[in-house]
């Protein structure tokens, strides 16, 4: 029965792909118009090329493998199979076309921020010998400036205790990285030893100032003309509220996961029960209501009030995650605690709480990540120019009244990804593992 | 009396005696807000600011609880649960009854139960239950009904308002049902929704064929196909990588990872524009090879294929490190004594990989497929959508069932209609409540907690 079960299910698997190869896909290349507009460049079988090209390559590469492998097997007096240098040959070939499928985007995004003119909707193709440059598969790198990014800083002041501020900030993150790679490079992964303890200084250091720059920029200093100029307001706005929600995340959702993890109290498991299915409803199409409770606050386009609305969705996930982590320590230590005669709150405070670091700062980073890339919240609660999040800003170069402005949108788009991109790379490990301490359980 | 009485009878008067904690505090900050107006008025416009409620109520909240906590020691253990539970209640569960509330009514953008502030009306004199206007009452304020019977209306003077109901008006006279609790100088009509029963609902059913049903055909294509997309290639990926004599993999890795660290709203928007028809670089690289430039974004069936392209873009690099996570987990000794029994590669990798992954793989996606289920920032960021005969223009070709949700709910194409949204919402609750169950029965995450 199961056999035959198996067999059918393979079998409408094989319908399905059948279906997909001959039916539907023959149906979408039936809907592309076969016309050229105008500046667009076609290759008639352009795709024999592009083969060939790509045969050729992996052609070198078994010559290559072919004779560094003779070379090496007669200086050695040995024989062995060239076909593993070919792999990892084609390996290397795959892992480059993958890297331009992941960086293409990128790549176009950052040389139209770099270029004064509206490339993205412009006919006429740039004069260049190169097909791709014409083709503007390649974007053309003839004419470089920073103006877009001029435009994003138009009329912005820094005061001079900001401007100090900025540069130590700026110096306490490059210590960090030259301590990351040096410790690196000779080998040291005990976050213990004095180099390590530096560098979670100048960490928390870096921190701190940012926390300290982004509280105390204000609207005022930013005078310049149009919407544009106020993106660095944008860009403070987010991280104030994304930092705010993640610390409040943390806040909330650490006690409860001790008390789930370690109390054995009657209503446990109904409440846990409570916790994870009120977060199945679509958080945000509470939105009318949560608009109503807001306004009648009287919090409306202000961030405590957007804050208050994100803070029903930050808890369940972090509760969950935090509480998994606790299970996963031994309790000994704690019982140890009490036994001596220690309050569950001391236990909590003094055992757990720096046990538990590296989980805070996953929470907190989850929902920093989360929520500055959150728009549909912010753009019902906050008005008005100067409270502004990034993702607002960004949404109005795209759909503004004055058609796009692609190389303000990708200026923009680079400067305002960079907290994100260095945040995820500064603490990737804590996402990392983070996600397998919260979901792979063994 | 230091132990909580077992069982149901524990959790009852545990969560009745801090119900009724926070009861008394959220009256209680309620009245001394009142007690504050009354006490020293301030003009309607410029009031005291509403979240003196709250403030009052954390203020009276905080010395019941200690009190408490002395009287009934056990209850300390909720403490610790108290703010996350406070923010769910005043943030979470008190937003779904009242949305599901409105799911019930018509509520829309003009009917929101607020007054309409271009119907003000001066009140010229005042007699019991009478208030004179200058001009016709019912031409002024609008009513639906010829002579204004029932209709909702609100009184203000410079610092005080209140909510009265017309019984009936005629000419220059409005007859209230009770005489107004203060004399007033304005006066608004209020726009009110009603109870409509199953209304929405049926609204929903009864063109099921032409909007729920490929909605929600759509929508769970795009989860599954979101999971395919992403987690095949990040599988591939993450074992090519897990090769220790591949040179630069740790290069790759981190390389790699871009897309995952892009914040997912600039990520999308450069890809709508990336796809763009007549200028977008994707159509003009696969124009080179030959191909006529495909309408991505302005072909139904085209737009569906984009999301999906969008999808394996942004999430192979977290597929590829969670296969690259769940690898490290399997001992090197495992692969040694394969090797020794003589399994090649292929035989290791369908005989000992594959199978090995396949436990940690199952919950992230399931997890992922939910997530996908309602990953509305993707296509709501994708922008305007080609249209499709004979359907809404809140439900087109790439919408699923929450786009179509928030554009009837929040667009003013969709009338605003926060009821039906309200409605399909609660249709989306039930359906991620029914994959989250098979969720927890396959990965046995709940018999865990237990």
């Amino acid at each position: 029965m199961a056999a035959i079960l198996r067999y059918l299910g393979w079998a409408l698997f094989g319908l399905l792909v059948a279906w997909v190869l001959f039916v539907y896909f023959p149906g979408l290349l039936a809907r592309i118009q076969p016309n050229t507009p105008p500046g667009f460049i076609r290759v008639e079988n352009g795709w024999v090329y592009a083969l060939g090209g790509l045969l050729v390559a992996v052609g070198l590469i078994v010559l290559y493998a072919w004779l560094a492998t003779l070379v090496s097997n007669r200086r050695a007096q040995r024989k062995r199979s060239f076909w593993p240098l070919v792999g990892q040959g084609l390996t290397h070939l795959f892992m480059f076309l993958v890297l331009v499928f992941a960086y293409y985007p990128v790549l176009q995004i950052l040389a139209a921020s770099f270029d004064p003119r509206n490339t993205l909707y412009r006919i006429l193709p740039p004069a260049s010998d190169n097909l791709l440059v014409r083709a503007r598969v390649v974007p053309d790198f003839s004419q470089l400036s920073w103006e877009n990014y001029a435009k994003l800083f138009d009329g912005f002041i820094l005061y001079p205790y900001q401007a100090f501020l900025l540069v130590v900030a700026a110096l306490c993150l490059l210590l960090v990285l030259v301590l990351a790679a040096y410790r690196r490079l000779i080998g040291d992964t005990d976050s213990d030893s004095s180099l390590g303890k530096l560098q979670g200084h100048s960490l928390a250091a870096f921190a701190i100032l940012s926390f300290i720059l982004v509280i105390f920029l204000s609207p005022e200093q930013f005078t310049g003309q149009g919407t544009e100029a106020k993106f660095v307001l944008w860009v403070r706005n987010t991280l104030f509220v994304s930092g705010i929600t993640g610390i409040l995340a943390v806040l909330l959702t650490a006690t409860a996961g001790y008390a789930f993890a370690r109390f054995n109290f009657p209503g446990r498991y109904p409440m846990l029960l409570v916790f994870i299915f009120i977060q199945m409803f679509p958080g945000f199409l509470g939105l009318v209501a949560t608009y109503v409770l807001i306004s009648n606050l009287g919090l409306l386009n202000t961030f405590t009030g957007l804050v208050l609305a994100y803070s029903g969705g930050i808890i369940s996930f972090g509760t969950w995650v935090y509480k998994g982590f606790l299970e996963s320590i031994s309790k000994s230590l704690e019982e140890a605690a009490l036994i001596d005669g220690a309050s569950k709150w001391q236990v909590f405070t003094k055992i757990l709480m720096p046990l538990s670091a590296p989980m805070f700062v996953f929470i907190f980073l989850l929902q920093f990540v989360g929520t500055y890339s959150e728009f549909i919240v912010a753009n019902l609660f906050l008005t008005g120019v100067d409270s502004w999040t990034v993702g607002m800003g960004l949404r109005n170069f795209t759909t503004g009244q004055f058609s796009t402005r692609w190389g303000l949108f990708a200026a923009a788009s680079v400067l305002g990804s960079l907290p994100i991109l260095l945040t995820f790379y500064g603490f990737q490990r804590y996402f990392v593992s983070g996600y397998t301490a919260g979901s792979v359980k063994e | 009396m230091h132990r909580s009485p077992p069982g149901a009878r524990g959790f009852l008067i545990a969560i009745g005696l801090l119900g009724g904690a926070l009861t008394v505090a959220a009256l209680a900050g309620l009245l001394l807000f009142w007690a504050l107006q009354a006490a020293f008025p301030r003009p309607v416009e410029e009031g005291y600011p509403g979240y003196l409620i709250l403030i009052f109520g954390a203020l009276v909240l905080i010395p019941i609880l200690v009190v408490l906590g002395r009287r009934v020691p056990y209850l300390t253990d909720w403490y610790y649960l108290l703010p996350a539970i406070t923010f769910l209640l005043a943030f979470t569960v008190f937003p779904i009854i009242l949305t599901t509330y409105y799911a019930f009514t018509d509520y829309t953008g003009l009917r929101n139960g607020k007054p309409d502030r271009s119907t003000e009306t001066a009140i010229v004199r005042v007699e019991g239950r009478q208030l004179f206007v200058e001009g016709n009452a019912h031409d002024l304020l609008r009513c639906d009904e010829p002579d204004c019977a029932g209709q909702a209306l609100e009184i203000t003077t410079r610092t005080q308002r209140a909510r009265v109901r017309v019984e009936q008006a005629s000419g220059n006279t409005i007859t209230l049902t009770a005489p107004p609790p203060f004399a007033p100088t304005l006066v608004y009509k209020i726009n009110e929704f009603r109870f409509i029963g199953f209304r929405n609902f049926v609204e929903i059913f009864s063109r099921a064929g032409t909007v729920l049903i490929p909605v929600l055909v759509w929508n769970i294509i795009f989860a599954a196909g979101a999971v395919v997309v992403g987690a095949i290639p990040g599988l591939i990926l993450g074992l090519m990588l897990n090769n220790k004599n591949l040179a630069l993999r740790g290069f790759y890795r981190t390389a790699l990872i871009i897309s995952w660290a892009i914040p997912v709203v600039i990520s999308v928007q450069i890809f709508t524009a990336m796809l763009n028809v007549q200028f977008g670089p994707i159509n003009r690289l696969l124009g080179l090879l030959g191909a006529y430039p495909i309408p991505w974004l302005t072909d139904p069936e085209w737009f569906k294929v984009s999301a999906l392209l969008i999808c394996l873009w942004l999430s192979f690099p977290y597929w590829m490190t969670a296969t690259l996570g769940a690898l490290s987990t399997i001992p090197d000794d495992v692969y040694e004594a394969a090797k020794i029994d003589g399994a090649n590669g292929f035989q290791t990798l369908t005989g000992i990989t594959l199978p090995l992954l396949r436990q940690p793989f199952i919950p992230l996606l399931l997890g992922s497929f939910a997530y996908n289920f309602n990953n509305f920032g993707l296509i709501y960021l994708m922008g305007p959508q080609p249209g499709v005969e004979g359907r809404p223009s809140t439900a087109q070709a790439g919408d699923i069932l929450i786009t179509w949700a928030y554009k009837t709910a929040f667009q003013a194409d969709g009338g605003q209609a926060y009821g039906l949204g309200g409605a399909i919402s609660i249709l989306i609750f039930f359906l991620t409540m029914a994959i989250s169950l098979i969720n927890f029965r396959f990965t046995g995450a709940l018999r865990e907690v237990r």
